[in-house]
This record gives structure tokens, sequence and C-alpha cells, in this order.
């Protein structure tokens, strides 16, 4: 049977640039933003939603690590979906680094982003003879069609063996 | 974050006492050494649970297959731990730190493994000024996060808000 061919099954060959994708949206919660905070980044206005009112935020707002780890959940999940049956996840790669990321507007509690991913460069370098590098520019939009995250990674992806 | 838009007027700084550093007060070339922390293996697995469940960073069987050659941690988890120990820092050091509006280039070095220590250097490349009425300024940092063998695992350039002396200035 003819499986369709998604990201995490396909050789880094078979990745085209221009290839887009919607991974799907996120709503923050109150209770998750404070949580993160406090762990990570403990600052009034990410773990006392009254302290932050007396902020420049004006409110509590999430750490911009947590719209990443969310972010890296909402890719691996959309990944997931579309590999069912795939038996072999080592072709998935770890990332190697970013850049230009940016924040760009707070998200609160209840804010809904949604995230979008598109392969913009393929690199020609072999990273251990079995590696090649997928950029990909990401963004992320609130429920206002605002772009509050952006950022471009370079990801692994396993070659064609010879 | 950078656009704030009527969010940005000047006001009492809440966290101000006569030990505050503002944004004046630091100069290119500062450098801050923070604490270091230590990741447990159910760090690593917690963390994954959350954001990042890939065979690596939850499974070791799976881990020894994969690049890592080993169960390791998230590169979020570690961006978060990074924050934690800048956070701590700049706290102690009474620095009024308002966020940050990006990170311009980020590189994950070496994997983090359980039982491994991590500590941070945190230099101060440039300080820029925001709109005359901004309640902080930017410092430009760099930042690098070693394990206890002295081991870069990971290794940043990030734009960081510092709430600037508004004592001296009045508007209205």
């Amino acid at each position: 049977m003819d499986k369709p061919h998604y990201i995490r099954s396909r050789w880094f060959e078979d990745l085209p640039v221009g290839e887009f994708h919607v991974f799907g949206s996120y709503t923050f919660s109150e209770k998750e933003i404070v949580e993160f905070g406090r762990k990570y980044a403990p600052q009034v206005y990410h773990t006392d939603p009254d302290g932050a009112r007396d902020t420049i935020y004006r409110g509590l707002i999430a750490s911009g690590w947590h719209i990443c780890a969310i972010w890296m959940r909402m890719m691996v999940d959309y990944m997931e979906r579309f590999a069912t049956g795939v038996q072999d996840g080592r072709r998935n790669g770890a990332g190697v680094g970013f850049q230009d990321l940016k924040w760009l507007k707070p998200v609160r509690p209840g804010h809904t982003l949604t995230f979008t991913y598109e392969i913009i460069a393929k690199d020609e370098r072999i990273i251990r003879d079995r590696w090649g590098i997928i950029r990909s520019r990401n963004e992320a939009f609130n429920q206002y069609g605002e772009l509050v995250f952006s950022f471009e990674i370079d990801i692994l992806a396993e070659r064609r063996p010879a | 974050m950078a656009d704030n838009g009527a969010l940005l007027t000047r006001r009492a700084h809440y966290m101000a006492t006569p030990q505050t550093r503002y944004w004046q007060d630091i100069r290119p070339g500062e450098r801050f050494d923070t604490q270091s922390i230590t990741i447990s293996r159910q760090d690593i697995l917690e963390f994954a649970a959350d954001f990042d469940p890939q065979p690596y960073h939850l499974n070791a069987e799976a881990a020894e297959d994969s690049i890592f050659g080993g169960l390791c941690a998230s590169g979020w988890h570690v961006t978060a731990l990074m924050m934690r120990l800048l956070t701590d820092t700049f706290t102690g050091q009474h620095i009024d730190l308002l966020g940050s509006n990006g990170v311009s280039n980020l590189r994950w070095r070496k994997p983090v493994f359980a039982g491994d220590t991590l500590s941070s250097r945190i230099t101060v490349v440039d300080c820029t000024a925001a709109s005359d009425d901004s309640p902080f300024g930017y410092i430009n940092c760099e930042v690098e996060v070693d394990n206890q063998s002295d081991e870069q695992v990971i290794a940043l350039v990030t734009s960081l808000m510092i709430a600037i002396d508004g004592s001296a200035t009045h508007h209205g």
C-alpha cells in the first residue's frame, strides 16, 4: 500500500526546499506559564499573575523559552502523526542550532499560537558521513493573526545510504 | 518584547532598591559567572515527556542507537536551564531583567547527560539604548554553558532588556 511520505519518513535528498507545514495550534494556560516560569525563568511577570500587573507587561506572560519548548512539542507531535508505521525513527536527527530568533509580542494566558514551518535551505555539508542539514523558518501567530515568534533552525536529516 | 506599544510607559521600578544596578551601570566587557545546576535522569525524562517526547530523550535503549549515544536532555531543556542560571545571577546582582527580544544565534555543541553539572558565563558585548521613553535598554550578551568537564554544551548571543535609571528624567 502506498503511504504518503512525510518528513520523518524521508531521506535528506527527498525533502524539498519550499515545503510548508502547519504544525497546529496551542493555547497557553496560566498554570503552565507559572509552572514553567517558576522552574526556569523566575521573574514576577512569569510567575505571579497579580504582581505581573505592576510590570511593563501589565500582566503575566509566557517565558520566551516556554514558547520554544511548545514549538518543539508541536513539531514532534506533528511529525509523529504523519510518520505512523515508520519503524526507523533515527532518520529524524538532532538540532544543530538556530539563528534570528525573535520574541516579538507577549504571549498571555489564554492566547492561542499557530505554528508554521517552511524548509528554506539545504546545506550540502555531510555530517559524520550520514547526515545532512535542513534549515527551516518557523513562525507562530497569535489568535489576532499577529506574528509573535520566529526563528530559523538547522536540524539533521539522514542522507540516503549510498 | 520589542513591541509593546502603549504598555511601555515609564513608571516606577517596582524592584528598585539602593543596590539596584541599572542598564547605565553595565558596560561592554562585563562578565557574569553563574552558579551551577545538576540535571538528573528524572529531570530529563520529565521535560522530554512535556515538551520533546523523542526516543533519545525518553528511552535509554533507543538513545544508545541515536546520534547522541545515550539518553540526553532536550536541547530546549538546556536552554531553559541556561535561563534559570542567568535569571538567578541577575537577580543576585540586583539587575532588573525585563525580558529578551531574541537570540541572534545559538549552537548546541555537546549533548547533556543525566548527572551533568552545568554552569554559564555571560559576557556583555554591547549596550544599546531603546527609544527615548523606553523603561529599558538592551545589552547584547554572549552566553556559554559548560559541563563539569569544561566542555561547552551550548553557546548563544542574546539581547536582554535591562531596566534603566529613569530617576534623572521626568516626562510630563
